[in-house]
C-alpha cells in the first residue's frame, strides 16, 4: 500500500506532466501541420510519417504483439461484482449466477456461460480502480487516457487518433479502410488536435454494410454522374486557381470511390442475417462481426471502438423480465456476441494479432442493493483483455471480500491499475512507445501519449505476458 | 499622393517600352525627389517595385492574356452583354488607388501592408463571387437566383455595402450568428467532461438569449457582462445562467469552480487560453516559448483573479412538476461571504498551500494594476466590469469575428493571444516579435469596436465592406503560402455542416426539417417535446438533429465540448454527397414530392434555360462555355429527365458547390 499512497500523492500534486521548454526539441506546430496537413489545407494526404523531432519518447520496449486493438466501452459503468469480479453475497447475488470456478478464478456461469469457454485467452484485471465516478467525465477519460477536466484535457485526441498517426504511415496501396473506426459509438471522442484524417470513422455496424457506398440509382448511373461531375468539375479540383483546400477533394473523392461497389468493402462491412445470429443479432453483435471481418479483410483498419450502453443500473439490476434491463440482459448480449468473437477470431488465428481490451468507466457499489434494487456508482472496476499476445486463463489482481478495494495489486507497479495503464498496456502491445511525446500541441508543450509514462509513474501491465 | 501614383504608372510605361536597356542597368538610381522619401514607390523600396513591374512585362503577352481568359472563361465571365466587373490580375495599382488612402481602417493596414512588402494583392471578386461569398459569412445560406440575377444587372455603384446591409437585417443573419456564438459560449446539453447538465431545456433557454441578444443588437459587452456577472433561480427560463452553468466542475473543491470560471472567462472574452496553464501553476518553465504575458505571470495572480468568482454558488434546483431527483435546473447566486481559499489537497489542480502569510487571495484583475470590485458591487459582478472595460476584450472579439469572416485569424490560434505582443505601439522586447499578423490593424478595429459600442453587425459590416474582403480567391500569379495571413487574397473554406445542408433543401427547393428534442423525457412521465425547424442552422445544439445528424456529422460541426467546429474535408464528405439519401431524394424528380421542385418546375425549359437556372440556384453563377458544352451534351444523350437529375446531383457534388470561396 506503500506504492499506492505515495502514487496518489504525487498525482494529487500534479494533474498533468509538465514538459519545460528547454526540454523540448526544436521544430514548430508550423512545421508538423507542413508535414500532415492543416485544418485550413485540408489533410487527406496527410500519410507522412511523423517526423523524429515531433515524436521524442523514452527508450522503452513496446511489446509489440499484435497488430489490431478493438476496445470495448461498457457505457453506463457495469457492476464489477456481478460480471467479472464476481462476489457471491447471501441472500443478494442471485442464485441464477450459478458462481463457479475456473482455473481459481471466480466466474459467473450465469450470465457468461459462453464466455467461459473462451477463459484461456482471458486475463482479467481486478486491481483496477477508475478516478472519478462520474459517467461522462469518466467515459471520456478512459478513451484518451487522461483527466478531461485538466487544462490539456479538451484537445486530447481519442488514444485510436493516436494509434491512427502511428499505423497510417504503414498503410499499403492496396489498405483503403479508415485506420480508426467507432462502431455504434456517435459519442466516441475524436482526434482532438490532431488533423482531421485522424478522425474516427463513425457509424452503426448493420448488415447493410459501410453507410453512403452504394447508390441509389445504381452503379451504372453513378458512372455516368460521375463522369459528368470529372467534366464539369475536374478544373477546380486539379491546380484549382482557389488554391489546394479544393485540390485536396479529388483524392477525397478518389478514396470514397474506392469504398464503393467494392467488393471487399462489402465483404468486410456486410454480413447475413445468419451470421449475426451467430453472435446474438443484437447492434453489439453486429459490431464485434464487423470489426472482426474488417480486421480480418487487413485492408488498413488498426483500432476499432465499439460502444454498448446500458450499464447504468440503479434499478432493478437483477430483474429477469424480458425486455428490462439488467446484468442479465445486457450480460447475454455480451455473452453472446463476445464469446464467438473470441472463438472466430482463435479459429483463424486472428486473435493472436488483436488485442481484445473491454471496460466500462468505473464499477458499482457493492455488498447490499439501494432502496430501488439497484448499485450505485463506486470506484473499483474490472478490465478485460484477450489475445493480441495477452497470456490468459487467470485475474491479475484480488479484492477483497465485497470486491470495495483491492486486496492484491498483482502487478510489480504495486498499485491500483489506471486507466492511463491501460492505455500505455494497448500501445505497447501495437508496438508503439508509450512514452511518446509529441511537440505539436497547440500549446507547444508538448503532448504526451501517457501522462507522465517519461518519469514512470504510469505503464504497461507487463503482467499481462508473463 | 495622386501625383505619385501617376508617376509611378509613368515610370512603368518607360518600363514597358525600354526592357531591354532598363535590365542592364545594374542600380536603379533613387529619384532625387525628397518628397519620395516616405513612398513605398518611390522611396527605398523603389527597386523592388521596378524589379516586379519588369517582371509582369517580360511575362509573354500572350501567356499573361490566356491565363485571364481562362480563369474569366471559367467563371461564366468575358461575353459580350456581361455586366459583371472583372479587373484582371496584374494591375497592381487599382485597389491602391481606391484604398490605401480610404477611411476603411482594414484597408489601410492590409494594403499599407501588402505594398511594403511589394507583394501584389489577388483582383477583385466579381459580383457573382462576392454575392454568394457574402451570403454564406453572413447568413449562411446561398442566394436565391433571382436575387444574383438582380444584383449582377444593378448598375448602382453601391450595391455590395447595400446588399451587407440588407443581410445584416435578415433573420437568416440571426440564425448564423446564434449558431457561432452557441459555439463560442459551447452551448450543450451537458458537459461530458465534468459531467454538468443543462438539459434541453437549459439549451434551449441559452440559444434564445443569444438569438434574443443579437435580434435586438445586443451590445457585445452587455452580452459578455450579463453571461460572467449572471445571477438567478432558474437556469431553464434565464438562458444567460448558463454560460457560468458550463463551468462547473466536478472531482474537485469549489476552488476548481472558481478556476475554470476564470478560465473560460480569459478564454472566451479575453483570446487567453493559457491562463489556463497559469492556474495550476507559475508561467515560466512552462509557458516560456508560448507567450511572453504567461512566462511572467504567477499562479498567485491567476487566483487573484479566480478569486473574483470565489463567492458564486451553484444549485440543483428539483423542478416541482417532476419529482424526480435527477431532473433539476441551476440557480445562481453571489454569497455575501467567502474567498479564495489556499487549502486544497485533492481536486483536478495541484494542492493549492498557503503563499507566505496569504492563507486567502484577494479579488486582483492581473491587467489592472490592482482593480477590484467597488462598494456595493460583487466580486463577479466587478470581474464582468473589468473584463468587459478592458480593451482586451475589444481585441479578443474582433479576432474571433475576424477569423471567422476572412478564415485566418490576425492572431491565431484565435484563442492563444499574448496580451504582451499584441499593441503595435508598445512592442515587446527582442527576440519576441508582435503576434498580430497585422498588429495595427487589430488595434484600430479593435478601437472602432469600442468607439461604435460593441455593435457586432457594425463590425461586420466594416469588414465585409472592405476592399480586402472582397479580393477574389483566384491568384493570377506565382502564390506564396506565406501570404496567407496577410490577406493577399481570398481564402477558400468549405461550407459548414448547417450550410451545406441548408443549401441543398434550399436551392433544391424540397423541405427536409429537422426535429429537436427540446424537453427532457423522463421515466414513468411524459414522452419528451419536440420542435420542428426547417432550416439545419436553426437547431440549437449538435447534439440534437434527429434523423439530419449523420449527414451534418460528416462535416465536422464539432460537439462544442471537446471537438472543435473543423473544416477539413474527409472521404466520409465525398461518399454523403455521392449518396447520402438527402441528396439523392433531392436530385430525383421521380420521387420529389414537391411539385415546385427546382426539377419539377423547370424540367420543361429549354437545355440552355435549364442549365443556366441550375447553376444560378445551386451555385450562383452561370455556366462557363466549357460547362455549357458539357451539360448540353448529357442532356441530349438518352432520358431528359435523368439527365437533369445526374446534373444537379453533379453540381451538389461541385467544389464551388460546398466550398465558400
Amino acid at each position: 500500500m506503500e506504492n499506492e499512497s505515495k502514487f496518489l500523492r504525487f498525482v494529487a500534486g500534479h494533474p498533468h506532466a509538465h514538459v519545460p521548454f528547454y526540454a523540448r526539441p526544436a521544430g514548430s506546430r508550423r512545421d508538423f501541420f507542413r508535414v500532415l496537413g492543416t485544418g485550413v489545407a485540408g489533410s487527406f494526404l496527410a500519410s507522412a510519417p511523423a517526423q523524429a523531432q515531433i515524436v521524442k519518447g523514452a527508450a522503452v520496449r513496446p511489446r509489440n504483439t499484435a497488430k489490431n486493438a478493438i476496445f470495448i466501452l461498457l457505457a453506463g459503468a457495469p457492476s464489477h461484482i456481478d460480471t467479472f469480479d464476481l462476489k457471491m453475497t447471501d441472500g443478494i447475488t442471485p442464485t441464477a449466477f450459478a458462481p463457479s470456478t475456473i482455473k481459481g478464478v471466480a466466474w459467473n456461469t450465469g450470465v457468461f456461460p459462453k464466455l467461459a469457454a473462451s477463459f484461456d485467452d482471458i486475463a482479467l484485471v481486478r486491481s483496477a480502480r477508475a478516478w472519478a465516478a462520474q459517467h461522462t467525465l469518466s467515459q471520456t477519460w478512459v478513451q484518451i487516457g487522461r483527466n478531461p477536466a485538466a487544462v490539456l484535457g479538451d484537445i486530447a485526441p481519442n488514444i485510436g487518433a493516436i494509434v491512427s498517426v502511428e499505423k497510417k504511415p504503414e498503410r499499403t496501396s492496396g489498405q483503403i479502410f479508415p485506420t480508426f473506426l467507432a462502431l455504434n459509438s456517435d459519442g466516441a471522442v475524436g482526434a482532438g488536435y490532431l488533423p482531421a484524417s485522424y478522425e474516427p470513422f463513425k457509424f452503426a455496424a448493420s448488415q447493410n454494410g459501410l453507410p453512403n457506398t452504394t447508390n441509389a440509382d445504381g452503379a451504372a448511373r453513378l458512372e455516368a454522374k460521375y463522369s459528368l461531375l470529372q467534366g464539369l468539375d475536374g478544373p477546380l479540383r486539379a491546380q484549382s486557381p482557389y488554391g489546394d483546400p479544393m485540390n485536396d477533394f479529388s483524392a477525397f473523392y478518389q478514396s470514397a470511390r474506392g469504398l464503393m461497389y467494392n467488393a471487399a468493402v462489402d465483404k468486410a462491412f456486410k454480413f447475413t442475417a445468419a451470421e449475426s445470429a451467430r453472435y446474438g443479432t443484437t447492434s453489439f453483435g453486429n459490431a464485434l462481426l464487423t470489426a472482426k471481418q474488417v480486421l480480418e479483410a487487413n485492408m488498413g483498419t488498426r483500432y476499432i471502438q465499439v460502444t454498448l450502453g446500458g450499464w447504468d443500473m440503479h434499478n432493478n439490476i437483477y430483474a429477469t423480465q424480458a425486455g428490462q434491463t439488467s446484468i442479465f440482459s445486457l450480460g447475454k448480449v455480451v455473452d453472446d456476441a463476445l464469446s464467438t468473437l473470441l472463438a472466430d477470431m482463435k479459429g483463424n488465428g486472428q486473435l493472436n494479432e488483436t488485442l481484445v481490451v473491454m471496460m466500462g468507466e468505473f464499477g458499482r457499489t457493492v455488498g447490499p442493493l439501494s432502496a430501488t434494487a439497484g448499485r450505485d456508482h463506486f470506484l473499483q472496476q474490472f478490465v478485460f483483455f484477450a489475445g493480441g499476445g495477452v497470456k490468459g486463463g487467470r485475474a491479475i489482481g484480488i479484492t477483497d471480500a465485497t470486491g470495495a478495494r483491492t486486496k492484491e495489486f498483482g502487478w510489480s507497479a504495486a498499485r491500483d491499475v489506471r486507466v492511463e495503464d491501460v492505455e500505455a498496456t494497448i500501445y505497447s502491445a501495437l508496438g508503439i512507445n508509450w512514452t511518446n511525446i509529441r511537440y505539436d500541441d497547440p500549446f507547444g508543450r508538448g503532448f504526451e501519449y501517457v501522462p507522465f509514462a517519461n518519469d514512470g509513474l504510469y505503464q504497461p501491465i507487463d503482467e499481462l505476458w508473463t | 499622393m495622386k501625383r505619385n501614383v501617376g508617376g509611378f504608372l509613368a515610370l512603368a510605361g518607360i518600363a514597358l517600352s525600354g526592357v531591354a536597356g532598363w535590365a542592364q542597368t545594374a542600380e536603379p538610381e533613387e529619384p532625387a525627389n525628397a518628397d519620395h522619401a516616405e513612398c513605398t514607390f518611390f522611396g527605398p523600396k523603389r527597386a523592388q517595385f521596378l524589379e516586379a513591374a519588369l517582371g509582369a512585362a517580360r511575362r509573354p503577352r500572350r501567356s499573361f492574356s490566356q491565363e485571364t481568359e481562362e480563369i474569366v472563361g471559367r467563371l461564366g465571365g468575358n461575353r459580350g452583354n456581361d455586366t459583371r466587373q472583372f479587373v484582371p490580375g496584374g494591375s497592381r495599382t487599382y485597389i491602391n488607388q481606391q484604398s490605401a488612402g480610404t477611411a476603411n481602417v482594414v484597408d489601410r493596414h492590409i494594403f499599407g501592408v501588402l505594398q511594403s512588402r511589394g507583394i501584389e494583392p489577388a483582383p477583385r471578386s466579381t459580383d457573382y463571387e462576392f454575392m454568394r461569398r457574402v451570403s454564406l459569412d453572413l447568413t449562411g445560406r446561398v442566394p436565391r437566383p433571382e436575387r444574383v440575377t438582380a444584383f449582377v444587372s444593378d448598375s448602382d455603384a453601391d450595391k455590395r455595402s447595400k446588399y451587407v446591409d440588407e443581410l445584416l437585417q435578415s433573420p437568416e443573419w440571426v440564425d448564423k450568428w446564434t449558431m457561432f456564438f452557441g459555439d463560442l459560449f459551447r452551448n450543450t446539453d451537458q458537459i461530458r467532461a465534468t459531467n454538468t447538465v443543462r438539459r434541453a431545456e437549459g439549451r434551449e433557454a441559452f440559444s434564445a438569449w443569444i438569438r434574443q441578444s443579437l435580434l435586438t443588437g445586443k451590445p457585445y459587452n452587455k452580452m459578455a457582462y450579463e453571461l460572467i456577472a449572471a445571477e438567478g433561480t432558474n437556469s431553464w427560463t434565464q438562458g444567460e445562467l448558463n454560460w457560468q452553468i458550463g463551468n462547473r466542475t466536478t472531482g474537485g473543491p469549489a476552488q476548481d469552480n472558481f478556476d475554470q470560471m476564470a478560465a473560460s472567462t480569459m478564454e472566451t472574452f479575453l483570446g487567453v487560453s493559457h491562463f489556463n496553464c497559469v492556474m495550476c501553476h507559475n508561467g515560466r518553465g512552462h509557458v516560456d516559448s508560448l507567450s511572453l504575458w504567461g512566462k511572467n505571470t504567477s499562479r498567485l495572480q491567476a487566483y487573484g483573479f479566480a478569486a473574483f468568482f470565489a463567492q458564486t454558488t451553484m444549485t440543483q434546483q428539483p423542478r416541482d412538476q417532476r419529482p424526480d431527483p435527477n431532473i433539476y435546473y441551476w440557480s445562481l447566486a453571489n454569497v455575501r461571504t467567502g474567498g479564495y481559499s489556499l487549502n486544497t489537497t485533492t481536486g483536478n489542480r495541484p494542492p493549492r498551500t498557503p503563499i507566505g502569510s496569504t492563507r486567502t487571495v484577494a479579488p486582483d484583475y492581473p491587467f489592472g494594476d490592482g482593480a477590484t470590485a467597488n462598494a456595493g458591487e460583487t466580486p463577479r459582478a466587478a470581474a464582468a466590469r473589468l473584463v468587459t472595460s478592458d480593451f482586451q476584450f475589444a481585441r479578443a472579439a474582433v479576432n474571433y469575428l475576424w477569423r471567422e469572416l476572412m478564415v485566418r485569424g490576425l492572431v491565431e490560434p484565435v484563442n492563444q493571444m499574448d496580451p504582451e505582443r499584441l499593441d503595435p505601439d508598445n512592442p515587446p522586447p527582442s527576440p519576441w516579435t508582435l503576434q498580430p499578423s497585422n498588429a495595427a490593424l487589430l488595434r484600430d478595429l479593435a478601437q472602432e469596436f469600442i468607439d461604435g459600442g460593441y455593435n457586432i453587425r457594425a463590425l461586420m459590416r466594416r469588414i465585409v465592406t472592405s476592399d480586402a474582403y472582397q479580393l477574389s480567391a483566384r491568384y493570377p500569379g506565382q502564390w506564396n503560402p506565406d501570404w496567407e495571413g496577410l490577406h493577399a487574397r481570398r481564402l477558400v473554406k468549405r461550407l459548414w455542416a448547417e450550410e451545406v445542408y441548408d443549401a441543398i433543401v434550399q436551392t433544391s427547393n424540397l423541405p427536409a426539417p429537422i426535429t429537436m428534442t427540446v424537453t427532457t423525457r423522463i421515466a414513468n412521465g411524459a414522452a419528451a417535446e419536440t420542435r420542428v425547424v426547417p432550416w439545419a442552422m436553426q437547431t440549437t445544439s449538435p447534439s440534437s438533429r434527429g434523423g439530419a445528424t449523420a449527414f451534418l456529422n460528416a462535416f465536422y460541426p464539432g460537439d462544442r465540448e471537446d471537438t472543435d467546429r473543423r473544416r477539413d474535408g474527409s472521404d466520409q464528405q465525398a461518399l454523403t454527397l455521392m449518396n447520402n439519401a438527402l441528396v439523392m431524394n433531392r436530385t430525383r424528380s421521380s420521387t420529389s414530392a414537391g411539385q415546385d421542385s427546382l426539377l419539377k418546375k423547370n424540367i420543361n425549359k429549354t437545355d440552355r434555360e435549364l442549365i443556366e437556372t441550375l447553376y444560378l440556384t445551386v451555385l450562383s453563377r452561370l455556366p462557363d462555355e466549357s460547362e455549357r458544352a458539357a451539360a448540353g451534351k448529357a442532356l441530349t444523350a438518352g432520358n431528359r429527365q435523368q439527365a437533369a437529375e445526374n446534373l444537379l446531383w453533379a453540381l451538389f457534388n461541385k467544389v464551388d458547390f460546398f466550398f465558400n470561396y
